[in-house]
């Protein structure tokens, strides 16, 4: 099952198929009869096995908005191709994306710039507070997506690194092994108060 | 109170809306209810809101960051005047207690629907309202500023009484102070704080205010004319906070006695009656355990929170604020105003609660307001518009009334739960939760409630069944998985996983 | 069509008795084919572990679309060869459904002797590419092979249908048009480095992915040149540099999805048309198979039986019902498809043959495929039937046979002796598949008989001699034979020899000759036309 959703932190692993009168959801080890009927204004019938739900659902792009039992939900759709190129490339790292909406309150280095684990990328400001950004491991500034005072949403690439070069024979990427992901960034209070 | 005044005589026939948002709409509603023409200004990330389409006429205005357009008080006085404005009304927030631009507004003929400049000025700056209100007798939290006077400072914060904070007056981040609660070791913590002020800020000279613990946040709704007719409309309970900003509001206050109730709306009126107070306005209190409460500040503009007041009142208090700029009394008495049930609001927040409350944006691509008896949605986003990083991250207010508490909360868990908005995460489903607490169900509730309870914000586990729920719905609407599956012949998709 | 009555008595001792026997059967068949597809020593498996490369059941199924079927072919190939150290002949095959494409899949499996190709593997191979050629499916290739075992080097190298076939059928069927897809996910060397070289498209694992005609060794030895595998061969080098291959992949995981990806950009064939339905289940339940199979291969039953457990709604029109009785002809549907069926109920005599190839003529006439069900101890023989003439009868049929141009598919559900199995299209006929049931037993003739013969030739020449022989030296002459016999003419034997594609639990023969016919159908079906029938 190489199609996956996020939903908050979490990918979970799913597919779909169809049965002479049904899609059939794969999850885990359950295959569970399903359908989705919808009607007007993003108000659909939902069937997942004997269950009959009412549900409301919205796209953009790879988004999926599901407003269920009362809460509203977003799964993100990982395309297997994606996905697995992330996994296999080791490149999971290499994009540097923002945590939360905000501005760009100072850039400190500059494509082709050689940088080190650690060390402070750029700083951006969101709530009132400035949160720096800063290299998630050595490497060598491949983009700087954003110029001081661009806004942008919640996971727009900021910045990606590439490779330092190295010697040959160590850069063969190990087949199925996930790299360990690094938060980006610690948000770092800079300021706050009453607002 | 609230019956449609005739506005024939009054010396303007359009008002111009200086916001956005929510608040806009609030007040253009009223505004065209009285048959005025309403006007908005707008940025253009705002094009396309409700209060654009809603707008008799709207001006675009701009601005180095959307803020800074609606900041623009000069560009926005052009606009009342190309419009033929006769009045302004500033919504909260931008320029709401603005003294300057409240004073360029008259200077350009036209009416500011709010206080005077002079208000404004008084109670813009909290150490001068305080000592103010403080030598027009009313109660402030006890304090003691070792710079008045260094020598009686000791003897001057024994008089404070216990508990105390004792603060570094240079300092902040909570480093250096020190809590007492007994008035023995207020000498030696002193020396303590004074120590710890000169090693982290240099600097040793301290300050100390009675603390309240957990404390309560109530603020009293009033309203004045200008021309010696002052009310108050009630109190409002707004202890529940996160990140120092109010989430939900309701009124009454489920911890006022009718004893206290009254002590504290007459406290209100009394301070609003002493400056001779113009405008709807309101009195925050910081309110103890022990029912003692002390005056925090006063905002001269109409309250986010408003709603709740006028669901219980049947006061509009935009119509209250457009007769008095236009110069009308009150016309009515303490005695006529009235209350009936209790309203709880809800701001609506476009934020990630689990997340530090961080602010989420995207587009709004399906909304279904809540709909139902006593159900009232405040909001100045529209189904096909877009949440964006550049304001406040609050889109609507949900505000429901019921015969009593138990009722609203109700009323207020069903509404959420009918709520749909999607596109862009909301704090819909932690209200749900803050509101399900148990602290809140008795009442029982201080500002720092969300942080001694950070369970509520958490993202609480999946119920059973709901990830498979979500699951199916996000694959049967996702192309790449769905064309996989109907690309499948129908006898081999019949056969299903058959192996031999 | 009416549904066949079914005049079973599933409560009768004989049919308890056949039910366990032949449960009992399918039960050792699921275990062998357990064993051949699960059952490795643990060192290979760590060892492609630390690779890091999947086993091959695992990349079948990231291949595969979720909750498709997949009909394996030959599963027990050479099973009964090279002491069965070489399971499954080191490679699956098989037809499954990829990005909605009926596709066949030829998977080496490393965790066999390295995928090394010995003769019944190259046979595999060679078997899963003609019915790519001859029902004109896509090939996904998942190559993991060491190469040719040397040792066995003279019977897979050189001969028509040995090693270079496969590569010539590669050839073939990019000629027809017929897209194929490489996924080297080991070392594809000499030989092996023409599979991707030949595939219409390709994609490389980086870091265990590699082709080369020579390996570095080979390489050091013949021109003294030092080279890592990843620059002789590698993902990078072939596809930035050689143009060998097409798309480069971080991992198995990846590769499969990318050829996933790649076979979903292929047109999709306009399937033959032929009269369908809707499909309905059989009315009778397919696991009464079991009861229906007698434990005595000599012993008689009703084929019409059978048919009710295969066809949609056990529905069935009989052709001449009372004519030539002993071979069943008639129209059913099998998964909505019209088909012709013939089912033997007794040997052939003339005019079974005669009403058998006048069947087909007619199956062929109305473009409907044709399923042989095999139970059949041959043509009649003695002087009155060679008077009637059976010789040019049986000839009939299999001329009818031999050119017909609908699809044919063949269960060996039985007995398969003699010319019989060629009348019924027997594995020489070109059925597009032929399976066969655990207990079935084909030879050219009866164990027994066969035995019989052989020790009788023996007993006369002796006798000419003046020899006089005991029953012990009887036995002693026969015994061997019939041992012999029996063990090659067991479905045991001719699956591991791939005589068939495989053998079938019963229950699984309506799915799997679901999925036949769908695949037959992506190949024109031509008009009729048949050679001489001797009048």
């Amino acid at each position: 099952m190489q199609h996956a959703f996020k939903l908050g932190d979490a990918e979970h692993n799913t597919a779909l198929s169809r049965s002479a009168s049904a899609y059939r959801l794969h999850f885990g080890e359950q295959v569970l009869n399903v359908d989705l009927k919808t009607g007007a204004d993003g108000r659909a019938w939902l069937t997942v096995g004997e269950r009959h739900l009412e549900v409301v659902i919205a796209t953009r792009g790879d988004d999926v908005f599901v407003h269920f039992d009362g809460e509203a939900y977003q799964l993100r759709y990982r395309h297997p191709l994606d996905r697995l190129a992330a996994a296999g490339g080791g490149s999971a790292e290499d994009h540097i994306r923002a945590p939360m909406p905000g501005s760009i309150v100072s850039v400190s280095v500059k494509p082709g710039d050689a940088v080190t684990k650690g060390q402070t990328l750029l700083v951006m400001e969101s709530m009132k507070m400035e949160t720096t950004i800063a290299a998630p491991r050595d490497g060598v500034v491949a983009v700087v997506t954003y110029e001081k005072a661009q806004t942008f949403d919640r996971d727009a690439l900021l910045l990606s690194l590439v490779s330092l070069p190295r010697d040959a024979g160590e850069g063969q990427g190990g087949g199925g092994s996930t790299p360990k992901k690094t938060p980006p960034s610690q948000p770092s209070p800079a300021s706050g108060g009453r607002s | 109170m609230s019956a449609v005044p005739d506005t024939s005589q009054w010396p303007f026939k359009s008002v111009l809306v200086a916001n956005r948002g929510e608040i806009a709409v609030r007040v253009l509603r009223t505004v065209q209810q009285l048959g005025l023409k309403g006007i908005v200004v707008y940025h253009a990330a705002d094009r396309g809101t409700a209060a654009v389409k809603m707008a008799d006429e709207a001006i675009e205005i701009t601005g180095a960051t959307p803020v800074a357009s609606y900041l623009d008080g000069a560009q926005i006085i052009a606009a009342a005047k190309a419009s033929g404005a006769g009045a302004i009304h500033p919504g909260y927030g931008f320029l709401s207690e603005n003294k300057g631009f409240c004073q360029a507004v008259e200077a350009a003929g036209i009416r500011f629907i709010g206080p005077t400049p002079e208000q404004i000025d008084l109670m813009g700056d909290k150490v001068r309202a305080r000592n103010f209100v403080e030598k027009a007798g009313f109660p402030v939290a006890p304090s003691a500023i070792e710079d008045d006077d260094p020598k009686t400072f000791v003897e001057r914060s024994r008089k404070v009484g216990a508990p105390l904070l004792i603060k570094p007056s240079a300092g902040g981040g909570g480093k250096g102070m020190r809590i007492v609660r007994d008035l023995a070791l207020l000498e030696q913590e002193i020396e303590r704080g004074r120590s710890e002020g000169q090693r982290y800020f240099g600097d040793g000279r301290l300050y100390c205010e009675r603390y309240i613990e957990n404390p309560r946040h109530i603020e009293v709704q009033v309203l004045g004319d200008g021309q010696g007719g002052v009310v108050h409309v009630f109190e409002r309970e707004c202890s529940v906070q996160r990140r120092f900003q109010k989430i939900v509001e309701e009124t009454p206050s489920p911890a006022l006695s009718p004893e206290l109730r009254e002590k504290i709306c007459e406290t209100a009126a009394g301070i609003a009656r002493s400056i001779g107070y113009r405008n709807a306005g309101t009195v925050e209190f910081i309110f103890g355990q022990q029912g003692e409460f002390y005056f925090l500040e006063m905002n001269t503009r109409l309250q986010v929170e408003h709603p709740v007041t006028e669901q219980i009142t049947g006061i509009d208090l935009v119509l209250q604020q457009l007769r008095v700029a236009a110069g009308e009394k009150l016309g009515f008495g303490q005695g006529d105003v009235k209350s009936k049930g209790h309203s709880i609001e809800f701001r609506i927040y476009a934020e990630d609660a689990a997340r530090g409350y961080t602010p989420t944006t995207g587009p709004v691509l399906v909304l279904h307001p809540p709909q139902g008896e006593g159900v009232r949605w405040d909001s100045g986003i529209l189904q096909g518009g877009e949440v964006t990083s550049a304001f406040d991250p609050m889109i609507a207010k949900l505000i429901v009334t019921g015969s009593d508490r138990a009722d609203a909360i109700a009323k207020g868990d069903a509404a959420l739960r009918d709520t749909v908005l999607l596109g862009c995460k909301t704090n819909t489903a932690f209200l749900r939760r803050l509101i399900a607490h148990p602290a809140f169900v008795s009442g029982d509730v201080h500002t720092g409630f969300l942080d001694a309870n950070p369970q509520i914000a958490a993202e609480p586990e999946l119920p059973g069944g709901t990830l498979q729920a979500l699951l199916a719905a996000s694959a049967l609407s996702t192309r790449p998985m769905r064309d996989i599956a109907d690309a499948v012949p129908d006898m081999h998709a019949a056969m299903g996983g058959w192996r031999n | 069509m009416k549904r066949i009555e079914s005049k079973l008595n599933t409560a009768s001792a004989d049919f308890q008795a056949n039910a366990e026997h032949n449960r009992r059967l399918a039960e050792e068949f699921k275990a062998k084919q357990e064993a051949v597809r699960h059952r490795r020593p643990q060192r290979d498996i760590d060892r492609l572990r630390q690779q890091k490369k999947l086993l091959v059941r695992e990349r079948l199924e990231l291949l595969l679309d979720p909750g498709t079927p997949f009909m394996e072919l030959s599963s027990l190939a050479a099973n009964e060869a090279y002491d069965g150290e070489v399971p499954g002949a080191a490679c699956v095959t098989g037809i499954g459904i990829v990005s909605g494409r009926e596709v066949v899949i030829n998977a080496g499996d490393a965790s066999v002797k390295g995928g090394a190709w010995y003769p019944l593997t190259v046979k595999k191979t060679v078997r899963a590419l003609d019915i790519a050629i001859e029902n004109r499916l896509p090939v996904v290739h998942l190559c993991d092979s060491a190469g040719g075992f040397l040792p066995l080097q003279a019977d897979l190298f050189a001969d028509k249908y040995m090693a270079g076939r496969i590569f010539r059928n590669q050839c073939m069927l990019s000629k027809m048009g017929v897209q194929q897809v490489s996924v080297v996910l080991g070392h594809c060397t000499a030989g092996g480095a023409y599979v991707p070289g030949l595939s219409d498209y390709n994609v490389i694992v980086r870091g265990t992915g590699a082709i080369f005609l020579a390996g570095p060794p080979l390489v050091k030895a013949a021109t003294g040149e030092d080279v890592s595998v990843d620059e002789l061969g590698g993902c990078d080098m072939h596809t930035s540099v050689s143009g060998t291959a097409d798309y480069p992949a971080g991992s198995e995981e990846e590769a499969i999805a990318i050829a996933r990806d790649i076979v979903a950009q292929f047109k999709r064939p306009q399937k033959s048309h032929i009269e369908w339905q809707a499909p309905e289940s059989p009315y009778y339940d397919g696991r009464e198979l079991y009861g229906i199979l007698p434990r005595d291969i000599k012993a008689q039953f009703d084929m019409k039986e059978v048919i009710a457990r295969l066809v949609d709604g056990s529905r069935f029109h009989e052709y001449q019902p009372n004519y030539g009785k002993t071979l069943i002809c008639g129209y059913a549907h099998l998964w909505g498809y019209k088909v012709g069926i013939l089912a033997n109920n007794g040997v052939l005599f003339n005019d079974s043959a005669l009403k058998g190839a006048h069947f087909i003529e007619l199956c062929n006439q109305a473009r409907t495929p044709i399923i042989f069900l095999q139970n059949i101890t041959g043509f009649m023989v003695g002087k009155e039937y060679e008077r009637r003439g059976i010789t040019k009868d049986g000839a009939k049929m299999i001329m009818a046979v031999s050119n017909c141009e609908v699809p044919k598919f063949t269960v060996m559900c039985h007995g398969s002796f003699g010319a019989g199995n060629y009348g019924m299209s027997g594995r020489a006929f070109d059925s597009r598949f032929l399976f066969s049931w655990p207990q079935s037993q084909t030879s050219v003739m009866g164990a027994e008989q066969a035995a019989n013969t052989l020790a009788d030739v023996k007993i006369r020449q002796l006798a000419k001699q003046g020899k006089q022989l005991s029953q012990a030296d009887i036995d002693a002459i026969r015994d061997p034979v019939l041992g012999e016999f029996k063990r090659k003419q067991s479905a045991w034997y001719t699956t591991s020899e791939i005589w068939d594609d495989g053998m079938l639990d019963p229950v699984d023969t309506r799915n799997a000759l679901g999925i036949a016919i769908s695949a037959a159908l992506n190949t024109p079906i031509g008009d009729p036309r048949y050679g001489v029938f001797r009048m």
